[in-house]
């Protein structure tokens, strides 16, 4: 069994996030994000998500412990809404306040649809959002994976390693294909 | 997967090694509480008591029907005529957040009482995933205090028991369906119940306004399901606002209240889409209740808005 918890920084959707891996047959756990890395390592987890959260990332630098799981994970991490942003400023990339926040109902455009992440999925999906900062600029070691209107950088992935970052909710009811992009983050996580 | 039946199993198993005396439970008669007492009464039986309250808030007839679905399903029961108490409670608030905290209090005061009559220890509450959620702690913002969780008290003598905390509506309907419970398919509403329903004080006035109003769309939905106009949104309702315009009723001029009609779909009430109920349906609606409600509402207006940004209920 895969086995992949849940970092809980604080978001509305942190429970669906573990909701809809454990409804794919994923044993899951939340865990705040002040757990020490050891205490992770020592689950001998397959992966981790970086939930959303109301901490502003474009205003403030920190988020509990998610800069040590990005330094010494061996394993793929997901980052969802804030945790993508974190992921985005730990590799030098730049989170702003967007100039057009979104909420609710976008359409996503998937730029690199051969990318694990999105196999199986259109190119064009609806997604929801609910973010007030955004990636402004991507670190350089990065791939662009997906956009949309007013928000450039939906979607991205380490260069090397199996760290991915995407802006809009997956977990949601409401964005369709979100469980297959989970069901995709487990299998990375699977072959890892 | 969640499996309903595994989950019946374990939680009755738990629950009976956990309550080893009496327990009360808060009961609305919504389809969480009603499978929380279900379950509750398979584990400890008759050392079970479901208490109901009547804040006033509750819907036309409901808490009538509550009394009845309590007498359906066997349940040892107390019922709480506390209208006047809350009327008076809350007549003068107007901030949301006040609201829901005064009657998550008022709540857990009537529970402690009937918990000293009856010599029982525990409380049993239906809060759900979304509650607690939404409720806030140290990590997360508080959208909305759920009565359950954000609007008790911070000394309460009880102690609380929450067999369907980890679950979202969707779940807690499959469990109620093999339970059987004729609740299953009822649409949320909220503990505060219509008081949160006023946009500004909820007077006892303004309620009698609300209540007509939300029943009314309730049977027309009804009635437009029952000839295939559309199917049931997630949750529908009205919402009266503080804010009075210029109608003509007569040849005479008004100046009335606004209602506004909220529906949603959705499948955890994490995220809605607004329903795209038909312009007749919706036409009806607004004439019944303009014409229903006479000189005190002459306007009324759909609410177009999805969760995020908005929430289902307006305060």
């Amino acid at each position: 069994m895969v086995r992949i918890y849940v970092i809980d920084n604080g978001g509305q959707w942190t429970h669906r996030e573990w909701r809809t891996l454990r409804d794919l047959g994923v044993e899951t756990r939340i865990l705040p994000n002040t757990t020490p890395f050891n205490i992770i390592e020592k689950e001998r987890v397959d992966g981790l998500i970086l939930s959303g959260g109301a901490p502003r990332m474009g205003l403030q630098s920190e988020l509990g412990n998610c800069g040590e799981y990005l330094e010494k994970s061996s394993f793929p991490i997901l980052g969802i809404c804030a945790g993508h942003q974190y992921i985005a400023r730990f590799f030098g990339g730049e989170v702003k306040p967007s100039k057009i926040p979104e909420f609710g109902k976008i359409e996503l455009e998937i730029l690199e649809s051969d990318d694990e992440i999105f196999k199986d999925i259109p190119r064009r999906i609806i997604a929801w959002e609910s973010h007030n900062d955004e990636v402004t600029k991507m670190p350089s070691n990065f791939i662009h994976l997906a956009k949309s209107e007013n928000c450039l950088i939906q979607a991205m992935k380490h260069r090397d390693k199996a760290i991915y970052g995407l802006q809009f909710h997956p977990e949601v009811e409401h964005t369709e294909y979100g469980e297959k992009i989970f069901e995709n983050f487990i299998e990375i996580c699977r072959q890892y | 997967m969640f499996k309903p039946e595994r989950f019946i199993e374990e939680t009755v198993s738990k629950l009976r090694k956990e309550i080893k005396g009496k327990a009360i439970i808060a009961f609305s008669g919504g389809v969480d509480s009603t499978v929380a007492a279900a379950l509750t009464n398979k584990a400890i039986g008759d050392r079970l008591t479901a208490v109901h309250v009547d804040t006033g808030y509750m819907r036309k007839n409901e808490s009538r029907e509550v009394k009845d679905l309590m007498d359906e399903m066997g349940l040892n029961y107390r019922f709480i005529d506390a209208k006047e108490e809350y009327y008076k409670a809350l007549e003068k608030i107007e901030d949301p957040e006040e609201k829901r905290r005064i009657i998550g209090e008022k709540f857990i005061r009537i529970f402690e009482r009937i918990a000293e009559e009856e010599k029982v220890e525990y409380l049993i509450q239906g809060t759900i995933a979304p509650d607690w959620i939404e409720s806030g702690d140290q990590l997360r913002d508080t959208i909305k205090s759920h009565h359950n969780v954000g609007g008790l008290p911070e000394y309460m003598k009880l102690k609380l028991v929450e067999p369907l905390r980890d679950l979202y509506k969707d779940e807690v309907r499959k469990i109620a369906r093999i339970l059987k419970l004729p609740v299953a398919e009822r649409q949320p509403f909220p503990g505060p119940g219509l008081a949160i329903r006023v946009i500004g004080a909820a007077t006892r006035e303004k309620t009698e306004i609300v209540r007509e109003a939300c029943a009314i769309v309730e049977e027309e939905i009804d009635r437009a399901v029952k000839n295939n106009e559309m199917t049931y949104p997630w949750q529908y309702f009205a919402v009266l606002l503080p804010i009075r315009t210029v109608g003509v009723h007569g040849d005479k001029r008004a100046y009335g209240y606004t209602i506004a009609i909220r529906a949603v779909e959705s499948i955890d009430a994490m995220t809605c889409n607004y329903s795209h109920i038909p312009h007749n349906v919706l036409d009806r609606i607004s004439t019944r209740i303009t014409n229903e409600l006479g000189d005190r509402v002459n306007r009324i207006v759909y609410d177009i808005t999805n969760k995020p940004p908005g929430t289902v209920e307006w305060e």
